[in-house]
């Protein structure tokens, strides 16, 4: 197979992901998170391979398009993710906790923000503990963007990816987003799409 | 939908504890499968029966 036949099979071009830092790992690399890496660079930095991002990305987004939008939480607690996942559930239609995750949130029906996903979507398992142990405890499957020093304890889907970049985790919810959107029909292409990445990116 | 899992899909331990989780897989959406809390805590990992899936 050709190197073009490769790029072509990838969800956006690979300049777009290098670009965005998507593949960029941490100086730290965790045993769960070993086959994703690519390679470690000179500076210590391990790298993460795109293609197999890609490809979680889009047995994620089939995963995500199985349930009803109301059925879908997206949280961050992390600054960077916050803008994305506002946007994410946006266009998805799903629910959203940018920013602190208010205990309670899946365990206490007394709550007035109390709500029963069936599934979660975590930008940083390591940030969105509190979240992570909500959904652990309510028994819903966990999808979770991490990075080289991620641990994917409790985690049933892993999606590797630099959690940390500002543009990284904008071209990663835009393409979710995009790939449920097209899953489930309400877009039938690429070009259908009208959101744009740096809408997903969050401000300075 | 599938048939609900009785057992985890990784050690094949029966599923009734907290912290279990099932769920059909992400890859083919044909074949349910079943994660214990152990499992899970350890990362564990688990290969759809169906199409070969692994996990996480």
């Amino acid at each position: 197979m050709t190197e073009e036949q490769k790029a072509s099979e990838l969800l956006i071009d690979e300049d777009t992901y290098l670009t965005s830092g998507v593949h960029i790992g941490t100086q730290q690399k965790s045993a769960d998170m070993k086959k994703f890496i690519f390679k470690v660079r000179s500076d210590g930095l391990y790298v993460l391979d795109i293609k197999k991002t890609d490809e979680r990305l889009r047995t994620a987004a089939q995963m995500i398009s199985r349930f009803k939008p109301e059925e879908v939480l997206v949280v961050s607690a992390r600054q960077y993710g916050q803008r994305p996942v506002r946007q994410f559930s946006n266009l998805i239609g799903c629910h959203s906790f940018p920013g602190r995750f208010v205990p309670g949130t899946l365990t206490n029906p007394a709550l007035d923000v109390y709500i029963e996903p069936k599934i979660l979507i975590v930008t940083d398992p390591a940030a969105d503990q509190q979240a992570l142990k909500e959904a652990i405890n309510s028994r819903i499957p966990i999808i979770g963007l991490c990075d080289a020093n991620n641990e994917t304890k409790y985690v049933d889907l892993a999606i590797p990816v630099n959690n940390k970049g500002r543009r990284s985790l904008a071209v990663a919810y835009w393409l979710l987003a995009r790939e449920v959107l097209k899953l489930r029909g309400d877009i039938t292409g690429d070009d259908d799409f009208k959101a744009e990445i740096k809408d997903f990116e969050a401000t300075l | 939908m599938p048939d609900p899992i009785s057992r985890c899909t990784s050690c094949g331990i029966p599923l009734s504890r907290e912290h279990d989780v099932m769920f059909i897989c992400p890859n083919c959406n044909n074949v349910q499968l079943g994660r214990c809390g152990n499992c899970r805590n350890q990362s564990a990992i688990y290969i759809c029966p169906g199409c070969g899936f692994e996990g996480p």
